[in-house]
């Protein structure tokens, strides 16, 4: 255990000397600025017209601030997807860069045992990337907070079920680094995560036309990739009663957000899902020649 | 059933990769304390031997015990030093970053690193350059922290797959020193190197190894057949000299071409042999220029090994 946190370590000064950590704030601080301004912009706008119309204030929880809450739900969609794109990059070459560069050599004829390696590495990485995902979902959900007054109704399940998600992708990013080459598993990850996607979509339009076939062509996709699933689960936390109820009269004709909550067995097979590759990626290099 | 007192010991370890033998039944000695060379070859299977030795690669046959067991036992492996022939380091770290990183791996205590790296950075000529990032040294600086990482923990046993193929010949030099030193404290080092000279001045004994196969191991003395060629150059070479130079060796050679100048080459069997021939042609009263005892030549042994000739000692133990 020692070594193994003794690598993480190691990966979490790797990603601040390499710059990866500022380079990231730097833009990502950018980027929360940018989306806040239009925010601002946004409400500004929408108080404006109920002065206009003669009323004297607009109810966070109402129809009327219908945009704000849509803004916050696509901004936390922003912060999932940069988050996975983060998870994959930073990531993608943890064990197989090492060892195509040579680096690994010298690392493992050391008293360090393999799993530990790749229990370091996961581990290293999964706190710069979870870490990285919370902070922005704070800043980003705290500003429209104290810039518009709207608070999530439960902003705290939706942003661990967001980071769970980022759990899972370092983990099946780790394993696909034991296994593949740094760009083939890249590759890899991310055609897993697009079948994720592609899952939500072909559930949304099942339950819209009420066709079995793509609901079950939908929940395995899920099952081989639940990052998507738990970006839905997320989304169900975020709306308020008004935006669920929307979703509800067309059908979740809109892929991207849920009106149901999760099932509690999918939370549980994500993060089985991320144990097991961890553990199977211990094992695969724990068997493997340099 | 392979012993367990020597540093590193193989019984026909092989390594098969996609159905072809890199190693190929390798098997070998070195007793602690040695410099052992390890020569070869391009593709012989040397590194793939060295690999297998730290756990790196898994033999697909065969038996190895290093410092008396398994390289895939991390107690084993605390014990051990390796420098990679390439020495590919976490360029983003500074030396002393490395080095300390290697030092906490290694299973040294925080207090022991803090001596111990400044100690190895000065030993491989690196004090003062410590707090510099690896990825500005040059090849021949990243060689010598690579160098110190493998010392950096007093190894039993350190592994050096060409430890000087950077270096400057101040380099080699100070590696061949420390090499030395190495050997002094009774810590085994196995060389593996292109540079025959190198292998010469500083291996008790060396293994040739061809397609994954030991041709032959022993000592120098043991592969030339156990004889000491001795250059001597004298003023004059009367009869009575030349007798008394026969008892103390085999003449096998007399050049008398150059005026004012007599040359020989005399084989004798051990190096105390020597100081009797100078006693034996002082006495005569012959004035004496040169008396060289040659080193075993590595390299024309190496290249009659490699092709299938039979070596120079062979014959002359014949």
């Amino acid at each position: 255990m020692r070594n193994a946190l003794l690598i993480a370590e190691l990966s979490l000064r790797e990603a601040v000397r390499k710059r990866l950590v500022v380079v990231l704030l730097l833009l990502t601080a950018a980027f929360v600025g940018f989306y806040l301004y239009g925010v601002w912009r946004l409400e500004w706008t929408l108080d404006q017209r109920a002065i206009d119309a003669g009323l004297e204030g607009r109810s966070t929880t109402g129809a009327a601030n219908i945009p704000v809450m849509y803004a916050a739900l696509f901004g936390m969609y922003l912060v999932f997807f940069l988050g996975s794109l983060m998870a994959v990059l930073s990531t993608v070459g943890a064990v197989s860069a090492d060892v195509e560069n040579g680096v690994m050599q010298s690392v493992l004829a050391r008293p360090i045992r393999r799993a530990e390696l790749v229990a370091g590495r996961w581990l290293g990485f999964t706190v710069v990337n979870v870490g990285y995902v919370a902070l922005v979902s704070a800043a980003l959900l705290g500003g429209i907070a104290a810039l518009t007054g709207f608070v999530p109704p439960d902003a705290l399940p939706a942003v661990g079920l967001i980071l769970l998600a980022i759990t899972l992708l370092t983990a099946l990013t780790v394993l696909g680094s034991t296994l593949f080459t740094t760009l083939a598993n890249g590759i890899g990850v991310f055609v897993l995560y697009g079948a994720g996607f592609a899952g939500g979509i072909l559930t949304a339009i099942g339950s819209f036309s009420d066709s079995p076939t793509l609901l079950t062509l939908g929940r395995a996709a899920s099952v081989l990739m639940p990052t998507n699933s738990l970006w839905l689960g997320a989304t169900y936390h975020l709306q308020p009663e008004v935006l669920r109820q929307l979703g509800e009269a067309t059908r979740g004709a809109n892929p991207l957000f849920s009106t149901e909550p999760i099932v509690p067995g999918m939370v549980l097979w994500a993060a089985v899902y991320a144990a097991l590759a961890v553990a199977l990626a211990m094992w695969r290099f724990s068997r493997r020649d340099l | 059933m392979l012993g367990a007192v020597s540093a590193i010991e193989t019984r026909e370890l092989r390594k098969v990769y996609r159905g072809r033998a890199v190693v190929d039944g390798l098997t070998l000695t070195v007793e602690e304390g040695e410099v052992f060379g390890f020569l070869g070859p391009n593709g012989a299977g040397k590194s793939t031997t060295v690999k297998m030795l730290l756990g790196l690669v898994r033999p697909t046959g065969g038996e190895v015990r290093v410092l008396g067991g398994s390289p895939d036992d991390p107690g084993i492996r605390a014990r051990l030093g390796f420098l990679p022939e390439q020495f590919r380091f976490q360029t983003w770290m500074t030396g002393e970053e490395f080095l300390n990183f290697h030092g906490r791996l290694a299973g040294l205590a925080a207090a022991e690193v803090r001596t111990r790296v400044p100690e190895v950075l000065a030993r491989v000529g690196l004090a003062g350059r410590g707090r510099e990032a690896l990825g500005g040294y040059s090849k021949g600086m990243l060689q010598r922290a690579g160098l110190a990482a493998a010392i950096l923990a007093r190894p039993r046993l350190v592994f050096l797959d060409e430890p000087t193929s950077a270096l400057d010949p101040i380099g080699r030099v100070e590696v061949r020193e420390i090499i030395e030193a190495l050997r002094g404290e009774g810590v085994a080092v196995f060389l593996n190197s292109h540079l025959l000279a190198e292998v010469e001045q500083v291996c008790d004994r060396v293994a040739f190894v061809k397609a994954g196969r030991v041709l032959r191991q022993g000592s120098l003395r043991e592969l030339t057949g156990g004889v000491i060629p001795v250059e001597i150059v004298l003023d004059t070479l009367s009869s009575e000299l030349r007798s008394a130079l026969a008892r103390l060796g085999e003449v096998r050679h007399v050049d008398a071409n150059v005026p004012g100048r007599v040359g020989l080459e005399l084989w004798v069997e051990r190096e105390d042999t020597l100081p009797a021939l100078a006693d034996a042609i002082h006495g005569h009263g012959a004035r004496l220029y040169t008396l060289n005892p040659r080193r075993p030549d590595l390299e024309t042994m190496f290249l009659d090994l490699m092709d299938g000739q039979v070596p120079a000692g062979e014959v002359a133990r014949a």
